[in-house]
């Protein structure tokens, strides 16, 4: 029996040495922490003070929130921002919820392509979309006039608030239905099979069951898309500012934008009750998210129950979808292309008797639009990749170490959610201005990444951390057990685990960061131009053609890098 | 120390334990928020190259007991140390961090690591461990010779079957010559045949070994076929720390005898005791019942209870319900398992279990209750442990098996 019996004493890992664990936590802990108070800080000052926050001479005061506060363009603007919220989330909800179930769990033809059309507004920058939709449907659209020389009236108003609800809910749309999508799909579908042996017709049991179980899923979109909704700055911007419609985000804008001198002041007051009312929406969500163990039925079962037959209703309800699909995205998108490429588009005259290069000859002829395209990759190239294992380390600390504040460090995380995008380029501004000795970075691609990375902290960490979760802790525990510490088995086991999950989310970083422009309007100077912002620099300028032309680009750009990510590395963004 | 109820053999005993590798858990204490006491004061002296138990129904502390030794888990008392190393000594707030421990774990899911090779899988505690290129070689390839799975070493996780992945998770367990292995589990995810033939072989292998060993299980079965030393564990606290026949035989809680085989149960007062003989009055019929075993001190007057193992009641059916260790009974009812028949009874002291060798003709019955058979435990239902005195001898199969 001696033969491999190992001699008695015991091997410790050599290298004791420093333990470098917690300082590395404390590190990654600090720069979040700085990251999402950084821009925060300069906000809540500058709200308490009667002048610009860099002027000499500043006093305290209360006057900006008594300015707002009295302000009638305010309380109009606060009722517009929540007729328009409310009615997009309804919306947006509504056809999520039933796009979701009736294409994962019926027979509906065509389901697959279907599938993917839907999610298309995800890949699409919300300006890109309101480009789009001004194109089709605008008062001088291409579908409006067509529509207006058969019948000989005006058949719509695109500038309105509820037309600007709708281009809003079909971007949000993917948003409800990516959560209940993941919800079905979690779901056992042994509990529709009972609902059917206990006497539920199909239809029932849609109704009774799988509708119920989807409560939770519906609640996190309900107050995602409405906290989404408030904050957006892009579709009112260019559906409503024609025609006066001002929602808190336009208001903000202008306050800070246009016209002559900006009120920094009331433009912090107004920040800070946006951001509070926001993040008390958020706080709810969490509560209604931390009750989803109630709902969680068999987890993670990978079984896909029968599709339920809907005979008669299969070629209707398909249809209905294709149209809402060809309408709502496909056509805008095809029109913005086509009106790319035309001198301009009008159903009056064949545009491809007007085919041109000139909008294309815009673009590259001029200096700083071509480098906004090559600040946009840039920025969600380098930005993306450091902005991906930034936040993959985070959600390591939070779920895989023993850090005492890792709790607190993933509220911390998920924080950004509750900041609108415009508030996040403002504080950063601020910041710069405030904060001695950085001065130089400000306006620089290297402000734009930092304020990008930390909006997008909660998007990144969404994405890994449920892939964390999947690694089971018994395999980081194996490592330590067999001499590994805790930053060895970080970079030898769950990095390597989570490539796939890492890749996703550089793909998923790269893609927002390219759409990303409300948190760069402010922040931005000469030099560090992204194509958000020089598309909405051309809008004010009535460039239609050249946005289209950009907006093109950055389509092109985001379908090129979809289609590379999942053909080479086979990244997986959603499902 | 607090209110430590178990006697652990003794390290004073006879000074072996200062010379050996024993691994020496004393007064562990491990609170969870909500002042649960996941494990609550427990000592126990797992003696160099044996194979211990820790046995207990989930959340028993059995895996919180386990995770503590292996550094997983920061106690909020006690010491551990194997031979002159120290692991865990809150007092002095000194607590080792898993991987500079030098054990040797194999978790319940194998926990191999799924981008590797079986070979880069043991490879990797021994670079970590600064081990030449070519002895990792050469121990890499005795060892899967030693569990048998010499030509798999390029396979990776997933290509393997569930006992094969147990095989490679137990040698990267060895691998590293710890101090210690640890096995949460290690058998529970296999099919109850091959789960037959890997407690014969992980004993085997064990003992090859000579290593020093602790397995946790909620398998009495298991436990008692595999083990030196078995600790039944309960709500965080070590009631009973003994080798396997003493813990079946000599059970010396309640909670021990109804966790262990299948018994039953009869509340009775002591008469009186001596003379090796304990004879006690059953509370229901005041029939008297003598019994050999008098492990738990009781004097005449204290209220007991007379634990009884099913298989070791006989059945008389022309048996004489007045005469010494005989009670009358009725079928209740019964299952074949094909071993046995396995009866429930009526009596007037409450369900008694019986599993007989063939079929009984009732529904009338007598019981005849063999003295050597009966246990007599404290009957205090509050708490069933801590009137558990130290056992009489301290368990001395301290030998090695060889």
């Amino acid at each position: 029996m001696a033969v491999a019996a190992p001699p008695r004493e015991a091997q410790v890992a050599a290298g004791g040495g420093i333990a470098w664990e917690r300082p590395v936590q404390w590190g990654l802990a600090i720069v979040a922490t700085f990251l999402v108070v950084f821009p925060l800080a300069p906000l809540l000052y500058q709200s308490f003070l009667d002048r610009p926050l860099y002027e000499a001479d500043k006093a305290l005061t209360l006057g900006n929130y008594g300015r707002i506060l009295t302000s009638s363009e305010f309380w109009g603007t606060l009722g517009t921002t929540l007729l328009f919220g409310v009615i997009t989330t309804i919306l947006s909800v509504g056809i999520g919820t039933v796009l979701a179930v009736l294409l994962t769990r019926t027979d509906l033809p065509h389901r697959d392509v279907l599938h993917h059309l839907v999610m298309v507004p995800f890949y699409v920058s919300p300006l890109v979309l309101a480009f789009a939709w001004a194109t089709i449907y605008g008062p001088a659209g291409f579908l409006t006039i067509f529509v207006r020389t058969g019948i000989g009236v005006t058949p719509w108003e695109l500038y309105s608030v509820l037309g600007i609800a709708l281009v809003a809910a079909i971007y949000y749309v993917p948003y409800t239905y990516l959560y209940s999508t993941g919800s079905l799909a979690l779901t056992d579908p042994q509990l529709e099979d009972a609902g059917r042996i206990a006497g539920a017709g199909p239809i029932r049991t849609l109704i009774s069951v799988t509708l119920p179980l989807l409560r939770p899923a519906l609640a996190y979109s309900v107050i995602l898309t409405l906290v989404s909704a408030v904050e957006l700055l892009s579709i009112p911007l260019v559906l409503g500012s024609p025609v006066g419609i001002q929602v808190l985000a336009t208001y903000l804008y202008k306050l800070g934008l246009v016209g002559g001198q900006a009120d920094y002041g009331g433009i912090a007051a107004v920040s800070v009750m946006m951001l509070l009312a926001i993040t008390t929406l958020v706080w709810a969500q969490t509560r209604v998210t931390g009750q989803e163990r109630r709902f969680v039925t068999v987890g993670g079962k990978a079984t896909r129950g029968r599709v339920l037959a809907l005979h008669g209703l299969r070629w209707p309800l398909t249809l209905l979808i294709w149209l809402y699909v060809i309408l709502g995205v496909v056509l805008p998108l095809l029109g913005i292309v086509l009106q790319s490429a035309t001198a301009f588009l009008s159903p009056l005259v064949n545009p491809f008797t007007l085919l041109t290069t000139q909008n294309y000859v815009t673009i590259f002829g001029e200096g700083s639009y071509v480098r906004s395209i090559w600040n946009s990759i840039l920025i969600s190239t380098v930005g993306g990749a450091i902005g991906i294992l930034f936040i993959a380390l985070l959600a390591l600390v939070v779920y895989r170490s023993t850090f005492p504040y890792r709790g607190w460090l993933q509220y911390l995380a998920l924080y950004p959610r509750a900041v609108p995008g415009i508030i996040v380029g403002i504080g950063f501004l601020w910041a710069f201005l405030l904060i001695p000795g950085i001065g130089p970075l400000r306006n620089t691609v290297i402000a734009l990444s930092i304020a990008f990375i930390m909006r997008f902290i909660p998007l990144g960490f969404g994405a890994i951390g449920p892939s964390i979760l999947r690694i089971s802790p018994e395999l980081d525990r194996a490592a330590r057990v067999s001499g590994a510490t805790w930053l060895h088995t970080i970079v030898t086991i769950l990095l390597p685990l989570l490539k796939p999950a890492l890749v996703s989310g550089f793909v998923l970083l790269f893609i927002s960061f390219l759409k990303e422009y409300s948190s760069a309007i402010f922040l931005f100077a000469r030099g560090s131009e992204v194509i958000g912002t020089t598309m909405i620099e051309l809008w004010r300028q009535g460039n239609s053609g050249p946005v289209a032309a950009l907006s093109t680009i950055q389509l092109a750009i985001t379908f090129v890098v979809l289609v590379v990510s999942q053909r080479l590395f086979g990244a997986r963004l959603h499902g | 120390m607090a209110d430590t109820v178990t006697a652990p053999p003794s390290s004073g005993q006879t000074g072996r334990a200062a010379a050996g590798q024993d691994l020496v858990v004393d007064d562990l204490v491990k609170v969870f928020p909500g002042d649960v006491y996941a494990v609550n004061h427990v000592s126990l002296t797992i003696p160099q190259g044996q194979f211990v138990t820790l046995l207990g129904p989930s959340g028993c502390g059995k895996t919180t007991t386990l995770n503590c030794i292996a550094g997983l888990e920061e106690p909020d008392g006690g010491r551990i140390a194997v031979g002159e190393a120290v692991l865990t000594d809150v007092s002095r707030r000194l607590i080792l961090p898993p991987e500079r421990r030098g054990l040797g774990m194999v978790f319940q899911s194998y926990a191999l690591w799924p981008h590797m090779t079986v070979y880069d899988n043991l490879a990797f505690g021994l670079k970590l461990r600064k081990v030449p290129g070519p002895e990792i070689r050469t121990r890499i390839a005795e060892v899967l010779e030693l569990v048998g799975l010499g030509q798999l070493a390029r396979r990776y996780p997933f290509q393997l079957s569930g006992g094969q992945q147990q095989r490679v998770a137990l040698a990267r367990a060895v691998v590293a010559r710890p101090r210690v292995l640890l096995l949460d589990e290690p058998l529970s995810n296999l099919d109850a045949k091959v789960r037959e033939q890997a407690r014969f072989w992980l004993r085997e292998f064990q003992q090859r070994l000579g290593i020093t060993t602790v397995y946790v299980t909620h398998d009495q079965a298991e436990a008692l076929a595999i083990s030196d030393l078995v600790a039944v564990m309960s709500d965080g606290r070590l009631l009973q720390y003994a080798p396997p026949h003493e813990i079946y035989e000599r059970p010396t809680s309640r909670f021990v005898a109804d966790f262990i085989g299948q018994t039953s149960f009869l509340a009775a007062v002591v008469e009186e005791v001596g003379d090796g003989r304990a004879r006690a009055r059953l509370t229901s019929t005041g029939a008297v019942i003598t019994s050999m075993l008098t492990d738990n001190p009781t004097k005449a007057g204290d209220r007991v209870l007379l634990a009884i193992r099913s298989e070791r009641i006989e059945v008389r059916p022309d048996g004489d319900p007045g005469a010494e260790n005989v009670i009358s009974a009725t079928i209740k009812s019964f299952v074949y398992v094909g071993s046995a028949y396995e009866y429930i009874l009526d009596t007037p002291g409450g369900e008694i279990r019986v599993a007989a060798p063939q079929a009984i003709v009732g529904p009338e019955v007598a019981l005849y209750l063999p003295p050597d058979a009966i246990v007599v435990l404290p009957d205090d239902p509050a708490a069933p442990s801590s009137a558990a005195p130290p056992e009489a001898e301290p368990p001395v199969p301290l030998m090695a098996p060889d």
